[in-house]
């Protein structure tokens, strides 16, 4: 069996990539499990979708722990320890990163065990279907490719029945198969290693009973969230330019998630820690002193 | 009026009796919905509050699904609630049931059983009840009037031990007890606040203080369980509570009760099974059959959440035989109660030889003295090897009295049974 | 025109403490995330918020909590009732003398377009008939945003929504009615995009003792189909349109406190979301269009009538839109 699981944030399309994946491997007649996860987070939190693949039925059910193949839409969730893109790593026979960086740079970087592949889909989404394009296509054809699905026409099909069924257009259709069409220029099959079989017993942990309300989901610390670091969603982070900026106040009132405060001066200050880069500042600043800049993250 | 306060006992019916535990319970809060055999309990609460004879607030709410709601807000609050409902109500309350058992929140609900519509009907039987069976509040079913005052007085002090925090129903039958009066002392109020002081609700209240966040999302299967396994201990724990509890009372009032019921258990062969008013009905029973040499007990269950397992295990262990009289109907299965029962005495090596499942009481049909002589017939007449498929209690003269309905309305004559045939 | 402020007159004199903490799990750029932050800016730290199923009830997702505030989330169709059992419950506390009355909350039931006017609209009803002291805060994204964005009866004329991809074709319940239909001392419609007239509404609602509305229009970047960036201008459009009105009713007597000079064509408003695109792609339906258009026109007039009859505020048509 073939386990293949995808990261990506809400909007990225990771759950139509696992889809095109699973379409492409149903087309050759064999046997196809395909299923995303969604947490409590919205778009532009991580979210993982997974793909089985075998020529028996298969007999596994829910999150793929132990992935053959592990694809990355977006290089920035390394930072998120949420996103958990590494479990299961030691499973794993090939990491896929959607980033126009060095691959063995990229393994030190973030300590992967196993060999890095790298295409830079972004770029190659952005001047072929447009910008803001999700990944779906190219990062569900990056899979076909890493598993051995090469043949084109499989893959066309599979993308154009995957983005038919979410109501594209059929000229927006047209670009997503020529961009997949090119990422099967660049990427071949992977082989997978062999991997031991067999479960030993868990240990149980025994229950324990907390007294009344305890025992139930409440939180004494309101106002913690700050914890959760929701500036990992971030794709593009706001710059203010203090030196323009007139004090006028709307970006403070108008952030929706009080991620930019006033500081004594009444200058506004960016929480990076959890501005999540809606980036609605930028378009209602008046003065324009707040820009947009592309986030890396190391 | 004699409210009895005066003589220690009065005449009271249950659904009054009710309405006189949650007073002398010194209850804050009462939202309220009506519906019938339950609303004179409502009722009169409201006549207490709007005279300024008790201190409690009374709310009509516009749904039951409102009302259970409001009665688990005002508990995570901090407020000690009382409310009741029956029937197609308590069904209807059954989202909020489970919200408010999950918040943990300790507050008494009584529920006067009726027979479940479709098709709709007035009287009881314990579908209703039941249904709630799964919902984390812990379950105290009622024989007498008497008990259902006794057992909101012991739910209040169950609910609120931090050991158990959940909500507690007690159930009592429709008709039979609801508007049955018969004799009840009624305890001193003083006793009765020694025995069940205001309720304290530690640290978990809404306060200005002091912000929490309650009923949160758990979002993840390890944390799900763990707080949805917790209800399941502290569920459980109302056994030892339950025990503690009726100590005190009995201290106090000078009643006892366990979590079962025996009734001419000693040396008997053959057990009934049963929960509720019909208990009565059986001990009639009992008593002929005893005076004709037949040995006969009762086991009647009063705690159903939690299940009293062991207690029953301990309690049938060694019996010739043993009838489970389910008062309602899980349709392609049978009696709810026979499963728990068969199910808590298979690991039993002393297990009765003979285990059946009958049905019978729904929507308040009698069980006559003459059905009761019908089981021990035939639990005296089975072997091991007898299906435990179960058997509705319905008479040749229960038959006789509805044909001629079925003539009237026209019914068009067809059997399946018949149509079966070649 | 604007009408005269008593509490807050720019956006400088907004309250800077906040008691809505960064870290949600909400969409950037969430419309009912920005509502929810400025009611409560107003409302002040004692505040319990009782939650009806929705997007936001995902705010408070154990172990964490945005709010410096308490939360009780309920069921979908009975926060209004939760509220009701809080309020009491600090009534009878306080009046019993169990608990100080500087331990007391505001009550605030948060709830969508889809709890309020679907599933808890009996459950609202009632709390509104018993005079609860509360206030109501509606998200009102326009659909069941939380589940995929299907149609709710708030869902406007001829937008898309999950369940209804060819448009709607009901026209959208109006709650700030259906609230005076019930005689509370209190309502507003509000929007983010004019912060000051929203803190101003909440500050003049705290001094009345009753069921207090609040429905802002919360826009949706994902289920709208708009830029998250967009969001706020998206919202300006909506009351430079004269689609979302704000006004507020006291005991009864409706003003509104924005009323704009011209008004934008609705077009302008609608071609920034994907959920209308099909009402100019492939081809134009003009008629659904005009019906939209003529709809916020006989509003407006109507408006003129009642509330400006002395003014010089013609009678608008088409030709006025600019």
């Amino acid at each position: 069996m073939l386990r293949v699981r995808f990261h990506g944030r809400g909007g990225h399309g990771v759950k139509t990539a696992s889809r095109i994946l699973g379409s492409a491997a149903f087309c050759t007649g064999l046997q196809v499990q395909d299923s995303p996860v969604y947490g409590a987070e919205r778009r532009g939190a991580a979210i993982a979708a997974f793909t089985r693949i075998d020529k028996q039925v298969i007999q596994e059910r829910g999150l793929v722990l132990d992935p053959d193949l592990i694809l990355v839409a977006d290089e920035t969730l390394f930072t998120d320890p949420g996103a958990a893109l590494l479990a299961g790593v030691e499973f794993a026979s090939v990491v896929f990163i959607n980033s126009a960086r060095d691959r063995v740079l990229l393994a030190t970087e973030y300590g992967i065990p196993c060999p890095v592949v790298t295409l830079d889909l972004s770029t190659l989404t952005t001047d072929v279907v447009g910008r803001g394009a999700s990944f779906s296509a190219t990062l569900g054809t990056a899979a076909c490719a890493l598993a051995g699905i090469t043949d084109r026409s499989v893959v066309s099909q599979a993308v154009q029945k995957e983005l038919e069924s979410l109501h594209l257009t059929p000229e927006l259709i047209a670009k997503n198969v020529n961009a997949a069409s090119q990422v099967l220029d660049h990427l071949s099959a992977v082989s997978i290693r062999e991997r031991p079989q067999g479960h030993t017993a868990s240990p149980i942990h025994p229950p324990i009973h907390l007294l009344g309300p305890e025992g139930t989901p409440v939180i004494y610390a309101p106002g913690n969230s700050a914890r959760r670091h929701t500036g990992s969603w971030r794709v593009f982070r706001p710059e203010i330019d203090l030196n323009a900026c007139t004090r006028c106040g709307i970006c403070f009132a108008e952030c929706p998630d009080a991620a930019i405060h006033l500081n004594e001066k009444a200058f506004p200050v960016v929480d990076y820690d959890n501005c999540k880069g809606c980036l609605i500042c930028e378009t209602e600043c008046p003065v324009h002193c707040i820009s947009e800049q592309k986030e890396v993250r190391t | 009026m004699t409210t009895g306060l005066e003589t220690g006992c009065a005449l009271l019916t249950g659904n009054a009796t009710a309405a006189w535990a949650a007073r002398l319970a010194d209850v804050d809060y009462v939202p309220a919905f009506p519906i019938t055999p339950q609303t004179e309990i409502i009722e009169s609460l409201a006549a207490w509050s709007s005279g300024g004879e008790i201190p409690a607030r009374v709310v009509n709410l516009d749904s039951e699904h409102s009302m259970i709601t409001a009665a688990g807000a005002a508990a995570a609050t901090g407020c000690r609630a009382f409310t009741a409902t029956s029937s197609q109500g308590l069904l209807y309350a059954m989202e909020a049931l489970y919200t408010v058992a999950g918040w943990r929140v300790p507050f008494v609900l009584v529920n006067v059983s009726r027979g479940l519509a479709a098709p709709i009907t007035l009287e009881p039987d314990h579908n209703d009840i039941l249904a709630a069976r799964d919902s984390g509040c812990i379950q105290i079913h009622a024989e007498t009037c008497q008990e259902v005052l006794d057992s909101i007085l012991m739910g209040y002090r169950i609910a609120e031990d931090p050991r158990v925090r959940l909500p507690v129903i007690v159930n009592m039958d429709g008709f039979y007890l609801s508007f049955t009066r018969e004799p009840v002392a009624l305890p001193d109020p003083a006793r009765v606040r020694a025995f069940l002081p205001a309720f304290d609700p530690g640290a978990v209240a809404f306060r200005a203080s002091r912000p929490i966040a309650q009923g949160v999302g758990a979002l993840g299967g390890p944390l799900y369980t763990h707080f949805r396994h917790q209800a399941h201990l502290a569920a459980r724990n109302a056994l030892t509570v339950h025990e503690e509890v009726a100590t005190a009372f009995e201290l106090e009032f000078g009643r006892s009760y366990d979590v079962i019921e025996r009734y001419q258990m000693d040396d008997a062969e053959y057990v009934l099974v049963m929960a509720g008013s019909f208990a009565t009905k059986a001990k009639a029973a009992i008593h002929t059959l005893r005076a004709r040499g037949r040995r006969v007990g009762l086991l009647r269950l009063r705690l159903i959440r939690p299940w009293p397992a062991e207690a029953i295990r301990r309690e049938l262990a060694g019996r010739r035989a043993a009838a489970v009289i389910d008062q309602n109907i899980s349709p392609g299965l049978g009696g709810i109660l026979f499963q728990e029962v068969a199910a808590t005495m298979i690991s039993s090596q002393s297990r009765p030889g003979v285990m059946r499942s009958f049905v019978g009481g729904l929507g308040g049909k009698d069980i006559s003295p003459g059905e009761f002589m019908h089981v021990v017939d035939v639990l005296e007449n089975s072997g091991p090897d007898e299906p435990t498929e179960p058997e509705l209690l319905y008479t040749e003269a229960d038959w006789s009295q509805i044909h001629p309905l079925l003539v009237i309305a026209q019914t068009p004559d067809r059997h399946s049974n018949e149509e079966a045939a070649p | 025109m604007k009408v005269k402020r008593e509490f807050f007159r720019n956006l400088k004199e907004l309250p800077t403490e906040e008691l809505l903490a960064p870290g949600s799990p909400m969409c950037a750029g969430c419309g009912g995330l920005i509502t929810l932050r400025l009611v409560l800016k107003v409302l002040g730290p004692n505040v319990v918020v009782v939650n009806a199923a929705g997007c936001l009830t995902m705010l408070a997702a154990y172990p964490y909590s945005p709010l410096r505030a308490s939360w009780l989330y309920t069921t979908m169709g009975s926060a209004p009732a939760g509220a009701q059992g809080v309020r009491d419950a600090l009534d009878v506390l306080i009046a019993r003398g169990r608990l100080p009355a500087s331990e007391d909350l505001r009550v605030v039931v948060l709830a969508g377009d889809g709890s309020t006017l679907d599933i808890g609209l009996s459950s609202m009803s009632g709390a509104i008939h018993r005079g609860l002291d509360f206030h109501y805060i509606c998200y009102d994204n326009e659909a069941f945003g939380n589940t995929g964005f299907q149609g709710s009866s708030s869902s406007p004329f001829g937008s898309r929504t999950a369940t209804s991809p060819a448009g709607t074709t009901q026209h959208k319940k109006d709650l700030f009615a259906l609230w005076l239909a019930h005689r509370p001392p209190y309502a507003a419609t509000v929007s983010a995009a004019d912060p000051v007239d929203l803190a101003e509404k909440v500050r003049r609602s705290m001094q009345f003792r009753g069921p207090k509305l609040f429905v802002g229009l919360a826009t949706c970047p994902p289920g709208w189909g708009i830029d998250p960036a967009q969001g706020h201008h998206v919202g300006k459009l909506a009351l430079d349109t004269g689609i979302w009105p704000l006004k507020e009713a006291v005991h009864g007597e409706v003003r509104h406190t924005y009323v704009p000079d011209h008004l934008k064509p609705v077009e302008d408003y609608l071609q920034t979301q994907a959920r209308f695109h099909h009402l100019f792609s492939p081809q134009r339906h003009d008629d659904i269009l005009a019906t939209i258009q003529n709809e916020v026109i006989g509003y407006w007039n109507e408006v003129r009538h009642r509330e400006f009859p002395q003014t010089l505020l013609g009678e608008l048509s088409r030709a006025d839109l600019r």
